[in-house]
């Protein structure tokens, strides 16, 4: 899943993009206003963490132009400013959520995942597809009784299939959801990390769960 | 206090009114006891006259004409009226209604009436003493001299007391009755004057009972309340107004409070999520020393800047509470501008800034070291973080004649004139997301502000088109 944390104090924003791109999201960062409105407006990112005093453009302008634009990235407001005013000011202009500063990794990591739940429009924090069975909250899957051991790479992958399972889902949808901006492009990485989780989540015997759909992408448990 | 203003007030109507109805009852009572004596004396008067006229003496014998001596009035039993006449020593007439009693005898000069009050079986009497010769004496013809000589002493001896007395019960129930009359007539007065004076204090006093019950009604959460009472009396009216004008002050006061503490958390918080989720992150999973090293470090930095922020929050709070002593000393003006700028020094060359101390060598200034020093630092940590790359700092100052005036300029100011006006307020800043890049949190020309104030001074900033500006520090000189 891919985030971008608009954030311009520097320690909170060196250490959350760590936690954050360890807890297996692909993070785009910066700490100004103008260019973090740029990469929101470029990109289809999954949750945009957003403080609201930056230089540059504030955050409640950036919020605002994002949903001027039809932008439907979900937006966490992260910010010290704690009246209710400042609340409902932002949860008005069209954020999903507001965590006030200073909070907890953990907490936000939550928030991060019942925003991402709502995008897929995914309820359960458990994903079961035949006898694959993937837990959000803990990112360990199963096949069947047995622990299956991924990367964070490959994890964010099975993740992002998961969430959007039984439709094609493209590779230009993978590469932007599970690859940060920074990352070099490759035409093929895609493939490259589809057969690397094939590897790991496929059993011999047993119907195949990720299925190529010829010229759309791929397909997590159903065979179009 | 309302209450003892209302008995106070009633109470001061009260005597008054008692005091007056006092000296009016002794007046009208004193006025009519007058009148009610003296028609009886006149009475008293004309009955002895008529007696005196009727009595006749002849050769030492006395005659009381008949038809006064049996008259009605001295006759009956009931509230008769008495007399008895004495020859010299002797008594020679008595009224029947006297039979065996004898009255008292008392008399004035000759042919003066003289009052007196007597009892009679304990009944009172008033009567009327009087000296008088009789009539039908031959007046003999003699000589001048001999003539008055005899005169004298057959006047003497041929002179006569009369003293008449009447019941004086109808007198004494008449007066009485006019005492109780004015005390009854008092009494309802008192209580009549003590309701009007009630009802007209209460009434009164009620703008003060309505201002009373909306201060009582104002709480401090929420300070934005007046007190509205209208038509209130001229003499209550600066009471109103003074006290909206504290509760605006109050209010003033309160919010300027609210606002400085919710800036206060605001600022602590943003390091404090820095720490916070550096820390959670790194403990998220297992570290190398080094990485740990340099998290703690990060750590370390953030600390420090929100113990400066920190401590001048706290040197503001010991100003404004009055709470930090200063003690004088004659410092070289020079040497103290060196001193402070010496921690700087690497921060300036990192960006290439030029710092010139421009104040005479000798120049000497009597203020406290210390907090000059701190205020010193102060400007000039600021000078440095707001001057352009290869830009130029300077100090100078000038001696007036009961002031001396500090100045730090620096160019690459991009402020308006209308922001300057604001960089002493607390956590001002002309960008407001510069709350999170750490080293300033709009304190430090506040504390400055704050410093100089308690050493007598003030203090100014200005910025001029090309972009220097100016922080002036004034002193006096002692």
């Amino acid at each position: 899943m891919r985030l971008l944390l608009i954030e311009d104090y520097l320690p909170l924003q060196k250490s959350l993009t760590k936690g954050l791109c360890e807890a297996g999201f692909a993070v785009d960062v910066t700490g100004d206003g103008q260019e973090g409105l740029w990469y929101a407006m470029n990109n289809d990112y999954d949750v945009i963490i957003l403080d609201l005093m930056l230089p540059g453009v504030d955050g409640l302008s950036i919020l605002k132009k994002l949903r001027a634009k039809g932008r439907q990235s979900h937006v966490l407001i992260l910010t010290a400013k704690d009246t209710l005013q400042d609340r409902v000011a932002g949860l008005d202009l069209g954020a999903d959520d507001y965590l006030v500063k200073p909070f907890a990794f953990e907490e936000l990591l939550a928030r991060i995942r019942a925003l991402l739940r709502r995008s897929y429009l995914q309820k359960n924090p458990r994903i079961k597809i035949k006898d694959l069975q993937i837990d959000l909250t803990t990112q360990r899957v199963w096949r069947g009784r047995e622990e299956i051991q991924l990367t964070p790479r490959e994890y964010a992958l099975l993740e992002y299939l998961a969430m959007r399972a039984g439709e094609p889902v493209s590779r230009t949808d993978i590469w932007e959801h599970i690859y940060e901006f920074k990352s070099t492009a490759s035409s093929n990485v895609v493939d490259v990390y589809i057969g690397y989780l094939r590897k790991k989540i496929e059993l011999t015997g047993k119907p195949p769960l990720i299925h190529t759909v010829r010229g759309r992408g791929y397909c997590l448990g159903v065979q179009l | 206090m309302m209450y003892s203003l209302r008995i106070r007030l009633i109470t001061g109507v009260i005597i008054g009114i008692l005091l007056l109805l006092a000296v009016f009852s002794l007046v009208v009572y004193s006025v009519i006891r007058r009148a009610l004596i003296n028609q009886f004396d006149a009475s008293l008067v004309s009955t002895a006259q008529i007696l005196s006229a009727s009595v006749e003496l002849n050769d030492g014998e006395i005659d009381l004409e008949l038809d006064v001596e049996y008259m009605q009035e001295f006759q009956r039993k009931e509230r008769p009226t008495y007399y008895q006449l004495w020859h010299k020593d002797t008594v020679a007439l008595r009224s029947p209604s006297l039979g065996r009693d004898n009255l008292l005898r008392f008399e004035g000069p000759l042919d003066v009436p003289v009052f007196r009050a007597l009892q009679k079986n304990r009944q009172p009497l008033r009567a009327i003493g009087l000296k008088f010769e009789p009539r039908g004496v031959k007046k003999p013809e003699r000589d001048r001299d001999r003539k008055r000589n005899e005169d004298k002493q057959r006047a003497k001896q041929q002179t006569l007391t009369l003293v008449v007395a009447r019941d004086a019960r109808v007198l004494q129930g008449q007066l009485s009755f006019l005492r109780w009359l004015l005390l009854t007539a008092s009494a309802g007065a008192i209580i009549l004057s003590f309701l009007v004076a009630a009802f007209v204090v209460r009434h009164g006093l009620r703008p003060l009972t309505a201002i009373a019950g909306e201060i009582a009604a104002i709480r401090e959460n929420d300070l934005s309340t007046r007190i509205g009472t209208t038509s209130v009396p001229d003499e209550v009216l600066p009471i109103k107004n003074r006290l909206n004008d504290l509760l605006s002050r109050l209010e003033e006061a309160f919010k300027r409070e609210r606002r400085f503490t919710a800036d206060v958390a605001h600022e602590l918080r943003t390091p404090l999520s820095g720490i916070r989720s550096t820390i959670e992150v790194t403990l998220a999973r297992a570290r190398n020393s080094s990485e740990y090293q340099t998290v703690l470090s990060e750590c370390l930095a953030i600390v420090e800047t929100m113990q400066t922020m920190v401590s001048n929050l706290l040197m503001i709070a010991r100003l404004d509470a009055h709470q930090i002593t200063f003690r004088r000393a004659q410092i070289n003006l020079t040497e103290l501008v060196n001193c402070c700028w010496r921690p700087f020094s690497d921060r300036a060359l990192e960006h290439e800034i030029v710092f010139e101390n421009c104040i005479p060598l000798e120049m000497t200034c009597e203020s406290d070291p210390e907090n000059l020093s701190t205020a010193l630092s102060n400007l000039l940590d600021n000078a440095i973080e707001y001057t352009d790359n290869g830009g130029q700092i300077w100090v100078t100052a000038h001696h007036y004649d009961d002031s001396i005036e500090i100045a730090v300029a620096n160019t690459g100011c991009k402020l308006t004139s209308e922001q300057v006006s604001h960089v002493f307020d607390c956590f001002w800043r002309a960008d407001p997301s510069r709350t999170a890049t750490g080293i300033h949190c709009g304190l430090g020309l506040s504390l400055v502000q704050r410093i100089v104030r308690a050493l007598g001074g003030s203090t100014n900033a200005s910025v001029q088109a090309d972009g220097v500006f100016t922080v002036r520090l004034i002193l006096p000189v002692m």
